[in-house]
């Protein structure tokens, strides 16, 4: 199972990762796109549901939905 | 197994470097399933424990193991004449060799102890550490061994600045320069002689294990942290509880490969991916309460198993837990105090 997957995310963006004792606090976009990574869904799909929720345009969300996973590869979530 | 059973606890001086035993005694007072009296053995009469009538019943001050083993001894049974002492967790570094060579010997005086053998001690030695990080399947920060002045530069060179000045046994300096090394290794090797560790620094998150070994190559639970916040002492003040599942391996191959007895600490730390091995305590920690308030009751775990009582099978703990110490202040009158300074004792206290 990858750490990513054992994290305890609470709705209001407080993670916790067990293995390492590790916290991180999301904004609410954050746990949008990490509930969408723990859900399985693509990196697309998410893309598509934060363009649809916070009225921006695809680029951009497609390019913010990359730089959080840049940023969980660099905590070795992922 | 004597009801009730009397445990003397050391290492009762909760301070800005705590001994593990007033976490020991807080453990012992929660067993349900224990009828304890708790004994304090102390070397000051300053030790905080000694006042905190809620979890000891009477202390006592003792020795310095180093005044000799016979005085110690003779201290110890003067204890079990008055109070009675079927069982003793020491919690000290320094009281370790004694227990672990003299632990037969007590046993046949009534005193019990769950302590690892002279064999098993020399392996927490920072020389060992090699060894133990192979067995146990972590890895050990660049370490080189060293008996001389020459050998010390040499090591310090190979390592690379900066390096960790260790004892065998005790003390750790941080070095930035080979002239710094150098100073540190006089200063350890003065008190405490040759080998002289020189160790790679290795930053990262730092988790340990407090777990207990059955003797037979178990163990009766284990718990990790991680550490949140230290003191400038190096000693936690706010941690954390992990599911990391290589510290936890490492804990369960490091009692099966020994057939540790008794308790013990692996002081690791986590780095890009990689768990590395720093220091190896054959005792409870400080921290150790943090295990009986998630759950393990550790030393009370040891007790029954020692004296042969059955144990449940339970052993996981919740990760997410917080530990978070604190200070509080305790006044009362002198008459404890002036007893343990006059006769070396206090008196019981009333419950």
């Amino acid at each position: 199972m990858t750490r990513l997957r054992q994290l305890a995310l609470n709705r209001d963006g407080f993670a916790f990762d067990p293995s390492t004792g590790t916290s991180f606090s999301l904004n609410p976009s954050g746990v949008a796109v990490l509930e969408g990574l723990m859900g399985d869904r693509s990196t697309e799909q998410i893309a598509r549901d934060l363009r649809e929720r916070y009225q921006v345009s695809l680029e951009e969300a497609v390019r913010d939905v990359a730089d959080f996973v840049d940023s969980l590869r660099a905590h070795d979530l992922l | 197994m004597p009801a009730p059973l009397t445990v003397g606890v050391s290492g009762i001086n909760a301070v800005d470097n705590p001994g593990p035993g007033v976490g020991v005694a807080r453990s012992l007072r929660e067993a349900e399933d224990l009828d304890l009296r708790i004994v304090g053995l102390a070397y000051d009469a300053m030790e905080p424990g000694i006042y905190m009538d809620w979890l000891l019943d009477r202390s006592f001050v003792v020795p310095y193991p180093s005044a000799g083993r016979d005085a110690y001894i003779e201290r110890l049974r003067y204890i079990q004449s008055v109070a009675g002492l079927d069982f003793i967790i020491p919690t000290l570094d320094t009281e370790m060799p004694f227990y672990s060579r003299c632990q037969g010997e007590l046993e046949t005086l009534g005193m019990h102890c769950f302590v690892p053998t002279p064999e098993m001690y020399r392996l927490r030695g920072k020389d060992r550490l090699t060894e133990v990080a192979e067995t146990i399947g972590i890895e050990l920060p660049e370490t080189e061994v060293v008996s001389s002045q020459e050998e010390l530069v040499v090591a310090v060179e190979k390592v690379g600045l900066p390096v960790m000045i260790k004892g065998a046994f005790y003390q750790a300096r941080r070095a930035h320069t080979t002239q710094e090394a150098l100073q540190h290794c006089h200063r350890i090797v003065a008190e405490w002689g040759y080998p002289i560790i020189v160790q790679q620094v290795v930053s990262g998150d730092e988790l340990n294990v407090v777990a207990v070994g059955d003797g037979v190559g178990g163990c009766l639970g284990r718990v990790a942290i991680r550490k949140m916040w230290i003191t400038e002492l190096g000693k936690m003040w706010t941690g954390v509880t992990i599911h990391n599942q290589a510290i936890l391996r490492a804990s369960d191959a490091f009692a099966r490969a020994y057939r540790w007895r008794g308790p013990f600490e692996l002081e690791c730390i986590a780095s890009a991916g990689r768990l590395y091995l720093v220091e190896i305590n054959p005792r409870f920690p400080a921290w150790c309460y943090f295990a009986t308030g998630v759950g393990l009751n550790l030393p009370a775990r040891m007790i029954t198993t020692a004296l042969g009582g059955p144990l449940s099978a339970e052993s996981d703990y919740p990760a997410g837990r917080l530990f978070i110490r604190y200070t509080y202040e305790l006044v009362t009158r002198m008459e404890q105090f002036q007893r343990l300074v006059i006769r070396g004792e206090t008196a019981e206290a009333q419950r």
